[in-house]
């Protein structure tokens, strides 16, 4: 039982160690998106390759919705009529399709990194 | 529609179930009574729905991350408890065959924080259909199709496990439990990533024209043993960094219980 206690400090350790990580983050481009009508808006967006990516997702369908991306390995729900925070990249060159998963036939866009 | 919502929920629940059957199969390995299950799943199910219901208000914490840093911390809390788990399932074999008495409270801690965090997301995901009650009725009827395919293949992990001898079983079990520990904890490492609380980095290999993560076996992998196609060195690191340290729990059990053992009296030795 004695390594439970001692796990449990190295968890903690790493999350405060994490959190004075992203203290120290510095500013990022912004990109905005938005969901419509379970649709992307722009569906396309182009960033530029190598750099992290703030991007802005904001929801405006009164129903929630999840980006979702397997190229960029993201994934996170956005509520009706929120916006919403995902850090993406640095990427390397390329196309990184995503998808909202709750509505995967209409709500499709691409990320081209350049 | 209807496919979407079989396949979210089956996604969903096929990982607490995996978690269900490998420890109840486990309960009925060590004797412990599996009246557990039943109050983790109650647990479980409430606290979805209470988390289901604050998803907005958790999602503005942490300057909008807070949806990650809750999942991670609920990941790392699975990890944790599967740890402690990994020490005490080596008690019994020690012990003549009696478990830990909190085994059962740490196997049900593990199975209600598996369902409340995905329980919680189907109810989000359903939350979305209430308007149109035709909609919201095929939805449900996939949802219903999804958690049936998870639950018959949690069903057959279950009599897979037992149909095998009891050496067998505990190896099996211990690794499929170990995958499943590592796979959270790497999962936990890449919310902490998308949070921006942990460096992102770039990829260091990309397995996904062997098996793509959205192929079929790509979505079993993943919800067994945490597959990613590309992953990168830090979520790499958790992955295996978290199995060896599993493991050397374990092992670290086998020598403390060995050495726990009680000297026999009276009667022979076995």
């Amino acid at each position: 039982m004695t390594s439970a206690p001692r796990l449990l400090a190295c968890c903690l350790f790493l999350l405060a160690a994490s959190g004075a990580a992203g203290q120290a983050r510095a500013e990022k481009p912004v990109v905005a998106l938005e969901i419509r009508n379970h649709l992307f808006w722009p569906s396309e967006l182009v960033v530029p390759a190598h750099t992290k990516i703030k991007l802005q997702v904001t929801n405006n369908d009164p129903t929630p919705e999840e980006f979702e991306s397997y190229e960029l390995n993201r994934e996170k729900v956005i509520m009706g009529k929120r916006t919403a925070v995902i850090f993406i990249g640095p990427l390397a060159p390329g196309e990184y399709p995503f998808f909202g998963e709750f509505h995967p036939r209409t709500a499709q866009g691409r990320v081209t990194a350049r | 529609m209807l496919l979407t919502s079989v396949i979210i929920v089956l996604r969903e629940v096929l990982e607490a179930a995996l978690l269900i059957s490998i420890l109840s199969a486990l309960s009925v390995t060590y004797s412990v009574r599996r009246g557990w299950i039943g109050w983790a799943l109650a647990c479980g199910s409430l606290s979805a729905v209470g988390l289901g219901l604050s998803i907005d208000t958790i999602s503005g914490w942490f300057d909008g991350v807070g949806q990650e840093v809750i999942n991670a911390f609920m990941q790392f809390a699975i990890y944790l408890c599967m740890a402690v788990l990994a020490f005490l399932i080596r008690a019994p074999a020690a012990n003549g065959g009696r478990a830990a008495p909190v085994l059962p409270l740490v196997m049900a801690l593990i199975v209600a924080l598996a369902v409340t965090r995905e329980g919680s997301e189907v109810l989000v995901y359903l939350s979305g259909f209430t308007a149109d009650l035709k909609q919201f009725l095929v939805v449900l009827l996939g949802s219903a199709v999804g958690a049936g395919i998870g639950i018959s293949i949690g069903a057959l992990i279950y009599y897979l496990l037992r149909s095998m001898t009891h050496k067998r079983a505990q190896l099996t079990s211990t690794l499929l439990l170990v995958l499943v520990a590592a796979g959270l904890s790497s999962q936990a490492a890449l919310l902490l990533i998308q949070a921006d609380w942990l460096p992102a980095q770039l990829p260091v290999w990309n397995s996904s024209s062997l098996i793509s993560e959205d192929s079929v076996a790509g979505q079993l992998l993943y919800a067994l043993v945490g597959y990613e196609a590309t992953p990168t060195a830090i979520q790499a690191g958790f992955y295996f960094g978290s199995a060896v340290l599993m493991l050397l729990i374990g092992a670290a059990a086998g020598i403390h219980y060995r050495r726990q053992r009680p000297r026999p009296r009276g009667k022979a030795d076995r």
